[in-house]
């Protein structure tokens, strides 16, 4: 006879989920594996000889590269010859500034990382974010797709999400060929939304950087590396490709971040019997080696394999604080579905939620989850309200701010006609005013008119072919009436030009100014540091739409 | 000492000295930024349009183009001091070598980032390359990361069969 409290217990949402117990010997482990190479570093005159208990004339393709590129050597023997749990605590102390940290930190192992940050609970793991992020305020960046690729409703969600507060937000396509269509849609409507919207194109990565030339970019983020050679093989690049295409994105003025996460290796069965936070804190070396300002982890699209496996939610909080420990900017992910439970959904949010990082979703679904072509989304647009009555709930400025109906449904309708002038004056197939209509009070595709995909695709090759740029949207924009919106864009071109935006954290406010870890760097150093919510902000935040004033009643 | 890593160390010296040489010295640091905002008129776009000259009445005017939006050498110099004095030493040096991409055409960039893949090019192919950047662009630095990269993809069989 069935209990039948496990039985009713056997259909919760958590119950749907996969777990699965540690194997550490193939490396399905989060972190903590007795089988992770030991720190170690011999240098002689000036070249890392042995490294994590490797000798040098055995290192694979990603040794050499962080060995050469990575380490500050300078300071290697002292950081290295520092006990872990002393590096360990002085992450939690107070009394300890970021810099006095990263003088250890930048100058030490992949293995001596995760020695270190295996040390931390999951809390003083947060508290470590908390010191580590490299820019003082958080902020917060959104995924805008669509099944259909429709970019009306693009545009329309791009501009909600800015007035909702993003900062920053990705597309990426259902059909390939549309990729100029979104890129241009979310960046025309993410800047009706709030002026200064960074966009991006999530596409192979030859594509990615030709429409980050084209100007139809201002940054990109699906670079991948990997921490082991054979899945780095497999994902059709090396460490020296990616770095050169890092510098391909800086010569043309064009912010970047590399892309990586725990779990990717032991998913392709290639984990070399490491712990999942061992290789990501390879994958994190190789991208502080290339000079890459920052990093999109914390599993990424993997979420999956370390949410099945125990710690796996703290081993994601260490990763992103080993991002902060090489002084690289983080988009912490937070984005792919990984669970049936909304309860365990939350939880795996709060690491970063609470801490605050860079970005701390790469992305928070603007559509409902339908409609993310990453494979859903941790959070999407239904969760709008839950997200602002969290923040207000524990006093967090996660990056979100509450919106009314009117100003969204304004917003919306101003980037779904925006969208249709600029098809008009560039000869684009037409978007109709009942298209406008509909994208405007859309909740997602299932609300809206299909298009001719065959003649739309048609016209998108057309526009590459006739090389139609970011100049030509901007020309575009202004002359169909949307002046303010043609600033924008022009302004974001002209930050290409000055490469202020390409440092460490760099978000653009609604003037243009430049915020980043070089003239915003965390200060964090106990209560009452850092950032802190400003009153005006505060109250934006308190206010949100159900709450009601007291004295009505 | 084997062969391989006396090679390495040289390379490692060489290299050293031409970014040394290359490198102008620091000019400005982390309290001039944003460069846009306290020095606009150190900036000119590849084109060479002073900073304010770019506007959007230039654009719609058509006396502006996308051509005129593009970043220099010298100002990704400047960046790179920016990014060296708050001890962003790999960013800057990401910085340096893009700086030294800037007249690769486009297509041309494309082609050998994908030249770099593995399994795509040979060795002598990748040297080629690098001869290419180092003669006819002046770019040093990654001219010879990419022979490195070629003599790493030896060593480690991941060059075209």
């Amino acid at each position: 006879m069935r209990s039948k409290r496990f039985e009713y217990l056997d259909q919760r949402p958590v119950n749907q989920d996969g777990y699965i117990k540690e194997w550490a010997e193939v490396g399905l482990i989060a972190m903590n594996s007795p089988f992770d190479p030991k720190p170690s570093i011999k240098i002689e005159n000036g070249v890392v000889v042995e490294m994590d208990g490797k000798c040098r004339d055995k290192f694979d393709m990603l040794d050499v590269f962080i060995a050469d590129y990575a380490i500050d050597l300078d300071r290697a023997e002292e950081a290295m010859a520092k006990d872990s749990l002393e590096i360990a605590r002085m992450l939690v102390d107070i009394n300890v500034t970021r810099d006095e940290v990263l003088y250890y930190t930048t100058a030490v192992t992949p293995a001596k990382l995760v020695e270190i940050v295996g040390n931390l609970s999951v809390l003083e793991a947060m508290m470590g974010i908390t010191k580590m992020r490299a820019r003082k305020q958080p902020a917060n960046q959104c995924h805008v797709t669509n099944v259909k690729d429709n970019m009306i409703q693009i545009a329309a969600d791009a501009a909600e999400a800015a007035v909702r507060g993003f900062a920053e937000m990705e597309t990426t396509v259902g059909i390939v060929r549309y990729a100029p269509f979104n890129a241009l849609a979310i960046m025309l409507g993410s800047n009706v939304g709030r002026p200064g919207i960074l966009t991006q194109c999530a596409v192979e990565e030859a594509t990615e950087l030709d429409l980050g030339m084209r100007g139809y970019t201002a940054y990109a983020e699906t670079v991948s590396v990997y921490g082991t050679e054979d899945v780095f093989m497999d994902g059709d690049d090396t460490p020296w490709s990616k770095a050169f295409l890092a510098s391909c994105y800086a010569s043309r003025g064009l912010k970047m971040r590399f892309t990586s996460g725990t779990g990717s290796e032991v998913q392709m069965g290639m984990a070399e019997g490491c712990s999942m936070l061992y290789l990501e804190a390879r994958c994190l070396a190789v991208t502080r080696g290339a000079g890459v300002q920052g990093t999109q982890n914390g599993s990424v699209s993997c979420v999956g394999v370390p949410a099945a496996v125990p710690s796996g939610i703290r081993a994601i909080a260490c990763e992103n604080l080993i991002a902060g420990m090489l002084d690289l900017e983080n988009a912490s992910s937070n984005d792919q579905t990984f669970t049936h439970s909304d309860l365990r959904r939350v939880a795996r949010s709060m690491p970063q939620f609470i801490p605050g990082t860079d970005y701390i979703c790469s992305g928070y679904s603007a559509t409902p989850n339908y409609d993310n072509m990453f494979a859903g989304s941790n959070w999407d647009a239904d969760d709008y309200d839950d997200w602002c009555a969290i923040q207000r709930d524990l006093r967090v400025d996660a990056g979100l701010l509450p919106a009314s109906e009117e100003e969204v449904v304004a917003a919306r309708n101003k980037a779904a006609r925006a969208i249709q002038a600029v098809f008009a004056e560039l000869g684009l197939p037409e978007i109709t005013d009942e298209e406008v209509e509909a994208g405007t009070y859309a909740r997602g595709s299932q609300d809206m008119p299909d298009r001719n995909v065959v003649e739309d695709l048609k016209a998108a090759e057309d526009m590459l072919a006739r090389g139609i740029t970011g100049i030509d949207f901007v020309k575009a924009l202004y002359k169909g009436g949307f002046e303010d919106v043609a600033n924008s864009i022009f302004q974001i071109q002209k930050a290409k030009v000055v490469g202020d935006y390409l440092h460490t954290a760099s978000m653009l406010d609604s003037d243009f100014h430049v915020i980043s870890a070089v003239n915003s760097c965390n200060d964090y150093h106990g209560p009452m540091t850092g950032y802190q919510i400003s009153p005006e902000r505060w109250e934006a935040i308190a206010n949100i739409r159900k709450a009601i004033d007291p004295e009505t009643i | 000492m084997n062969q391989e890593l006396l090679i390495r160390q040289i390379m490692q010296e060489v290299l050293k000295n031409m970014q040394g040489a290359q490198a102008a010295p620091a000019t400005v640091t982390a309290a001039d930024y944003p460069l846009g905002e306290t020095m606009p008129e150190k900036i000119k776009s590849a084109s060479g349009k002073a900073l304010d000259e770019l506007t959007l009445e230039g654009v719609i005017n058509g006396t502006l183009t996308a051509a005129d939006f593009r970043i220099t050498k010298e100002t990704l110099e400047l960046q790179a001091q920016v990014a060296d004095s708050v001890g962003r030493k790999t960013f800057g040096m990401n910085l340096r070598r893009a700086g030294e991409l800037i007249p690769v055409p486009d297509a041309r960039l494309l082609e050998i980032y994908n030249a770099l893949r593995p399994y795509k090019s040979t060795k002598a192919e990748l040297y080629a390359i690098a001869d290419e950047l180092i003669n006819v662009y002046g770019a040093t630095v990654s001219g010879n990361f990419v022979k490195e990269a070629a003599d790493v993809y030896e060593k480690r069989n991941r060059l075209k069969k």
